[in-house]
């Protein structure tokens, strides 16, 4: 591996992209996910960096067990983030449905079945120090080399 | 040329790179009373399923068994993650105290509470099929009655409930651990077991009797 690759590599694990969607969830994986923005957890230090329009972003954080009116909205959002990308399911309702996965519900979880998912978090909700180690964890791999996978 | 010049000096500092590669406080970590997710203490469980019972979630936490030492069989509870809230309710109710998490059962012991509690099984008599799968799933059926578990079908009026004559019947509604596996397994969403739980506290100076501190 040349050196600028290594440069790349290393630069890119400090320069991770999130932005994220709420397909539907109770409103506490939100707080959790905002919680990482405050002082307390402070993303920025990381190289996390949020972004409100997915076209900026690498990484898509989905919260929420789907509803019907994502079922086709969602899709359409991933397919907006530029190469290359990841989403994360952050919480019980997008990775099982959890309550919400129940016969007559209005509901059509997991994410998993919408969009490709990389990592889910599981928890109801998950911590913040959970949401920020697993996107650290994630992003390097997903990352290095990538002009080299296309 | 100066602007480049500006660039590369603002860019190259020392400082600069130091806090653009190294992150300035550590990571937090969880703290020591924060429930997470229950974890195996080692001691023996005697599969009441009262961790089952008092679930909110479905399919949260299920009692396997999983294995046979001297012609006894070893059960666990077994948690699955995604499906888990970490409520912490399975941990406050085990006897055995199998399970622990955060500091769940150090608050129990000093707030001296426990939990009482009655089941009801309901059938709607208007969605029963009379099937009978309720009556197969039922871990405690199998247990009164090994044939049940092996070929399907009962002759026994110990279970808790049977098809007799084509009609489900509740024969022995006090049998029941309130563990829910009926209800999951009705095809039909016919089974409801009411579950009416009380926490109770002990008196501070009499250890025994129990007061009805709502529930």
């Amino acid at each position: 591996m040349s050196l600028l690759q290594k440069l790349k590599n290393s630069v890119r694990k400090r320069s991770i992209h999130v932005s994220f969607v709420d397909t539907a969830s109770c409103n506490g994986c939100d707080i959790e996910i905002l919680a990482c923005l405050a002082p307390r957890y402070d993303l920025e230090q990381y190289g996390i960096y949020v972004h409100n329009n997915p076209r900026d972003a690498d990484v898509l954080l989905v919260v929420g067990a789907v509803t019907e009116q994502w079922i086709d909205k969602l899709p359409m959002l991933w397919d907006k983030i530029p190469e290359p990308k990841v989403a994360i399911a952050i919480g019980n309702c997008a990775i099982s449905g959890c309550v919400f996965h129940r016969p007559g519900s209005y509901t059509d979880p997991p994410v998993s079945k919408h969009i490709p998912v990389a990592l889910s978090i599981p928890g109801c909700p998950p911590r913040p120090d959970e949401i920020i180690q697993a996107i650290l964890a994630v992003a390097p791999i997903a990352f290095k080399d990538y002009e080299k996978k296309l | 040329m100066t602007s480049l010049s500006a660039y590369l000096s603002h860019m190259l500092r020392a400082e600069w790179i130091r806090s653009f590669f190294l992150v300035k406080t550590k990571p937090l970590t969880k703290p020591a009373y924060f429930m997470d997710y229950p974890i195996d203490t080692g001691k023996r469980c005697t599969h009441c399923f009262s961790c089952m019972m008092i679930c909110p979630v479905p399919d949260a936490i299920s009692v396997l068994m999983v294995g046979e030492t001297e012609g006894e069989d070893i059960w666990k509870p077994v948690l699955y993650q995604g499906h888990c809230i970490r409520c912490g309710l399975c941990v406050e109710i085990c006897p055995e105290r199998v399970l622990a998490s955060g500091d769940i059962i150090e608050r129990v012991r000093q707030d001296s509470t426990y939990m009482q509690s009655t089941f009801h099984i309901l059938v709607n008599e208007g969605k029963c099929a009379g099937c009978g799968t309720c009556s197969i799933a039922c871990p405690v059926n199998k247990e009164i009655d090994p044939i049940l578990a092996s070929k399907g079908t009962t002759t026994s009026d110990e279970v808790i409930m049977r098809v007799k004559a084509g009609v489900m019947r509740v024969l022995h509604e006090e049998k029941c651990t309130g563990c829910k596996t009926c209800v999951l397994h009705c095809s039909y969403q016919a089974m409801d077991v009411a579950r009416v739980i009380e926490c109770l506290q002990y008196e501070s100076d009499d250890e025994t009797s129990a007061t009805n501190e709502g529930g």
